[in-house]
């Protein structure tokens, strides 16, 4: 390795992506719409959810279970039910989505050691918020349960996003999306461009090494994407209000970390493909596609099946999502980050080595 | 890592091992899957010589480059480079060699001087060496007052040499060179062969690969490449001697006529359609058979022995190329009504201004129907735009332009049947096949069924497509595609077709059989407009037209401009005629207080 040849190449690509708008852009502007589009779009809210009920009790406190009900702001009681065969109708054409059965005798057992049983009944269609509101029940059932029993309210409490505020989570997981989406792009892009301009055919007849030549693409686009990152957690920062309660520095280490591991995949990918179309589509599909189904950034790996939760491992997304959140939510020390830091860091020099073994300096 | 990774002083003839050649290449094959690409080349590069290497695309010309410059190991067979083996030493031939692929291996984003930059900083070049050798490369180059300015927006021409010039930068002892001058204009190609002539007398050994027997003759030695193989290794002088005494050339009332006889004689080999004669080869050394001279000698044939070219021995060593029954003429479908004039082409101050750019400057020009006519004009010189303007796609800011008597200011779209063009691109769906596009095409112009099947059925048999007429085009050779676009270009017969550049790199025998075509069209009032920087092609033209900064500055028949030009310029081919009168032209506007833009 010869620094002035690594440096020639360093040089020579911050020249390119400086004046070429088309890299810029997508460095800096798409990763700011994603955000904002997907900050926006992507909302786990669950609040005026429809609510039906049937008291089978009529009795002071199933009047009181419901009014605890009718009056959060998660739930807006429309109808009134007098058998659970209007319920099931009425959840099939979706004019509720939550009902709640108060059964007889519901009175008699509040405040008695026994348990008093409701049951909630939820349209489970799109199950993410399905599963919010049962929770968002369920606790206003237990408050009112424990109000009952011990004559105090309790308050639920709920840890890392207080307000319960799907944005704060949704921004927090977005970070690992968007580096895994664009940074990829950019660097394949980078290499495959002069495979078909032939320019690279060049560089094969030079006296640049593949180290030389291929860390030369890395560090200037991992430096791009690293201002990227910080630009988007800025944004989330200042506009969203994510909260950041972590260590600055460690998510500066992570975000790094992760940077370049996204990037080297980019290389990797580069290393196998002749043409642009072909890298942009393969780009897509091993790295932003999946980081988004896979990375838990909206849908909890805990919940899928175990083989797929093995399979989330593959996709470096999931460990950021895990150290980003971490950080910025809960204020993850080292002890929390060892693993999931480790497993990423072992992931980048893996795709660094393996495009440094198949990337060939001939042509074919 | 090791130490052959280090860049040593320039290699002393020692480095050659006791081997003679600064190549050497021994029962070298190279296969992609099941097919070959080359096969048992045998080759020796003597130092400072430049070494030509001819053949048409597909002949494997960039293949043996890249396998001579290590960034492509043969499967069979070996290739020393300055005594090292170039699949264990690759490393060491990549670092020691300039190579400069064919297409335009630039930065764009990156200033000239930022590209010699880093092709001088990836091999540790001082900085006191690189900007004394920038000065003197850039400034013969004529490169040196654009130092700032970013390599994509310079023209072709400006561009090779800027490529040439990253690769003289670290003064390598071998220079590879692919198809440098693909796309330059004459003016630039000279500028090129005159770094390369100094080069070579430094002491460089040049490989040039080309598939432009008007350029092969600058070369030093020269190796024919036909499909893979090497027909023929020897200088220019020698190629051409080989087949002296059987080159003639015949002037004659009935082409037809005479080209059926020359197919049916057992001692041709070659013959070719040019614009006022038919040439041809025979087997036969300072003889020809009597029947056949009784033959061509009918409707007032003229039989005369003419010098032999690179072309005449290309085609001579790759077996001759007798093409089979000339072309018949095209069909009578049911034309779209004629044009008033037929195939007339008529300017009268032309004029097309984009913005302060004046990019056609008052073109007044006349060209009669079935005449081939050759339009010359450097990159940039305002040929695409005269044409674009003839077919109707670019608004006439001033005069105004018929084509057999119909204004295009006026009714351009009225024309739209009767203009057959093709691109240099062959503008042809890869993904259908030569039936597909020539239906599809047929589709277009509006011929209907019966029409559609004999336009097709003619234009397959003139083409001779025939055998291929179910193979996706995207499988197809260049000649091949060349062929099916000019098949599409001409199925609705057309009254004018425009062609541009039409036969660059195609084979000679794939050259002749198209200008045979081109000829029969002419014959039957067909005008045909060919867009060419390739000097051969001219020679397929009754008239050639120049055309320079937008102006035209000549027209008329090549032995006709050349007798114009004063003597003591002493041009001989149409290359020196052209460039003679770029040269005239811009002592003129000097004169009158213009200065001469740099147009290469």
């Amino acid at each position: 390795m010869k620094l002035h040849r690594l440096f020639a190449v360093m040089r020579k690509e911050t020249r390119e992506i400086i004046r070429d708008r088309v890299t810029l852009s997508t460095a800096f502007l798409f990763p700011v719409m994603m955000l904002l589009m997907f900050g926006y779009a992507i909302s786990l809210e669950v609040e005026n959810v429809k609510l039906g009920v049937l008291d089978q009790d009529q009795s002071p406190s199933s009047a009181a279970l419901i009014d605890a009900f009718a009056e959060s702001r998660y739930f807006k009681l429309i109808r009134h039910y007098n058998s659970e065969l209007d319920i099931r109708k009425s959840m099939e054409i979706s004019e509720v989505k939550l009902a709640l059965v108060i059964p007889p005798g519901f009175n008699a057992l509040v405040g008695r050691d026994n348990l008093p049983e409701v049951q909630l009944l939820i349209d489970g269609t799109y199950s993410a918020t399905a599963l919010v509101a049962l929770n968002y029940g369920m606790s206003i059932v237990s408050g009112f349960k424990d109000r009952g029993d011990k004559l105090i309210k309790i308050q639920t409490r709920i840890w890392y996003n207080p307000s319960l505020q799907s944005v704060i989570y949704v921004i927090s997981g977005l970070y690992a999306v968007i580096i895994a989406a664009f940074p990829p792009l950019l660097t394949t892009l980078a290499i495959v461009r002069e495979k078909e301009s032939g320019s690279i055919q060049q560089i094969y007849a030079s006296p640049l090494t593949v180290p030389e030549f291929l860390l030369g693409k890395l560090i200037p686009y991992g430096f791009i994407s690293s201002l990227q990152l910080a630009s988007i957690v800025a944004l989330g920062f200042y506009w969203f209000k994510v909260p950041f309660t972590g260590n600055l520095a460690y998510l500066g280490i992570a975000g790094l970390i992760y940077v370049f591991c996204n990037v080297g995949i980019g290389l990797l990918i580069s290393t196998i493909t002749n043409s642009q179309l072909l890298a942009v589509l393969l780009a897509l599909v091993v790295t932003m596609m999946p980081s988004m189904l896979f990375s838990g950034f909206v849908f909890p790996i805990y919940a899928m099946a175990e083989p797929v939760q093995l399979y989330t491992h593959i996709f470096p997304a999931r460990y950021f999502v895990d150290l980003s959140r971490g950080i910025i939510l809960k204020d993850a020390g080292l002890t929390e980050m060892i693993q999931p830091l480790s497993l990423l860091l072992g992931y980048t020099l893996f795709v660094f080595f393996a495009a440094v073994a198949i990337f060939k300096k001939k042509v074919a | 890592m090791n130490a052959s990774e280090e860049l040593t002083a320039p290699p002393s003839a020692d480095d050659t091992n006791g081997l003679e050649g600064v190549i050497v290449t021994q029962n070298l094959c190279r296969a992609y899957g099941d097919k070959t690409v080359l096969r048992n080349v045998n080759l020796s590069i003597k130092p400072s010589e430049i070494f030509g290497l001819l053949g048409p695309d597909g002949a494997g010309k960039t293949t043996l480059m890249q396998v001579m410059a290590a960034i492509l190991d043969p499967t069979e067979g070996s290739c020393t480079v300055m005594g090292h083996d170039s699949v264990k030493e690759a490393y060491w031939v990549n670092s020691h060699i300039g190579y400069m692929f064919q297409g335009f291996a630039l930065y764009d984003k990156l200033s000239i001087e930022e590209n010699m930059r880093f092709s001088a900083d990836i091999r540790g070049l001082s900085r006191d060496v690189f900007e004394s050798r920038q000065e003197r490369l850039l400034k013969m180059a004529g490169l040196f007052k654009f130092l700032s300015r970013p390599a994509g927006n310079l023209s072709g021409g400006m561009r090779k040499k800027l490529s040439l010039c990253t690769n003289l930068i670290h003064e390598p002892r071998l220079l590879l060179l692919d198809e440098l001058s693909l796309g330059v204009d004459p003016a630039s190609r000279k500028e090129l062969w005159d770094m390369l002539h100094e080069s070579r007398d430094d002491g460089v050994s040049i490989v040039i690969s080309t598939p432009y027997m008007d350029e092969a003759e600058h070369c030093d030695r020269l190796a024919f490449l036909h499909e893979g193989e090497i027909l023929a290794v020897d200088t220019p002088e020698s190629l051409h001697r080989r087949c002296t005494g059987h080159v003639y050339e015949l002037s004659t009332d009935d082409r037809g006529a005479a080209h059926n006889a020359l197919v049916a004689h057992q001692d041709t080999l070659s013959i070719r359609h040019l614009a006022e004669r038919v040439h041809f080869q025979l087997h036969t050394e300072n003889h020809i058979a009597e029947d056949l001279e009784a033959a061509l000698k009918q409707n007032n044939g003229v039989i005369e022995p003419v010098s032999s070219s690179l072309d005449d021995a290309y085609t001579m060593l790759s077996g001759g190329e007798k093409s089979s029954a000339y072309a018949e003429r095209p069909p009578k479908i049911h034309l779209p009504e004629r044009l008033p004039e037929g195939g007339r082409i008529r300017t009268e101050g032309l004029t097309v201004r984009f913005g302060d750019f004046v990019a056609n400057d008052h073109v007044s020009l006349e060209i009669r129907p079935g005449e081939v006519f050759g339009f010359l004009g450097a990159n940039g010189a305002g040929k695409t735009t005269f044409i674009r303007t003839l077919c109707g796609l670019q608004p006439i800011t001033e005069g105004d332009a018929w084509i057999g008597g119909v204004s295009i200011r006026k009714e351009h779209r009225r024309l739209r049947n009767h203009i057959g063009y093709m691109s240099q691109r062959f503008s042809l769906y890869p993904d259908l096949t030569v039936a597909e596009n020539l239906n599809f095409f047929g589709g277009i112009y509006g011929l209907n069924r019966s029409d559609r099947k004999k336009a097709i059925d003619w234009t397959v048999s003139v083409t001779d497509l025939g055998d291929v007429k179910d193979n996706l085009v995207a499988d197809m050779s260049g000649a091949l595609n060349q062929r099916l676009a000019l098949a599409c270009a001409i199925m609705h017969e057309p009254e004018v077709v425009f062609l541009d550049e039409p036969t660059s790199g195609v084979s000679p025998a794939a050259r002749y059989k198209f200008w045979q075509l081109i000829q029969t069209l002419a014959e039957v009032g067909t005008t045909i407009f060919v867009t060419t920087h390739y000097m051969e092609e001219a020679n397929y033209c009754h008239r050639l037209g120049m055309m320079h900064q937008g102006r035209l500055i000549g027209v008329g028949q090549a032995d006709e401009l050349i007798q114009q030009l004063p003597p003591e310029v002493g041009a001989t081919t149409i290359e020196d005629m052209f460039l003679a009168y770029i040269k005239i032209e811009d002592q003129r506007l000097e004169s009158l207080g213009f200065e001469a833009e740099q147009t290469s």
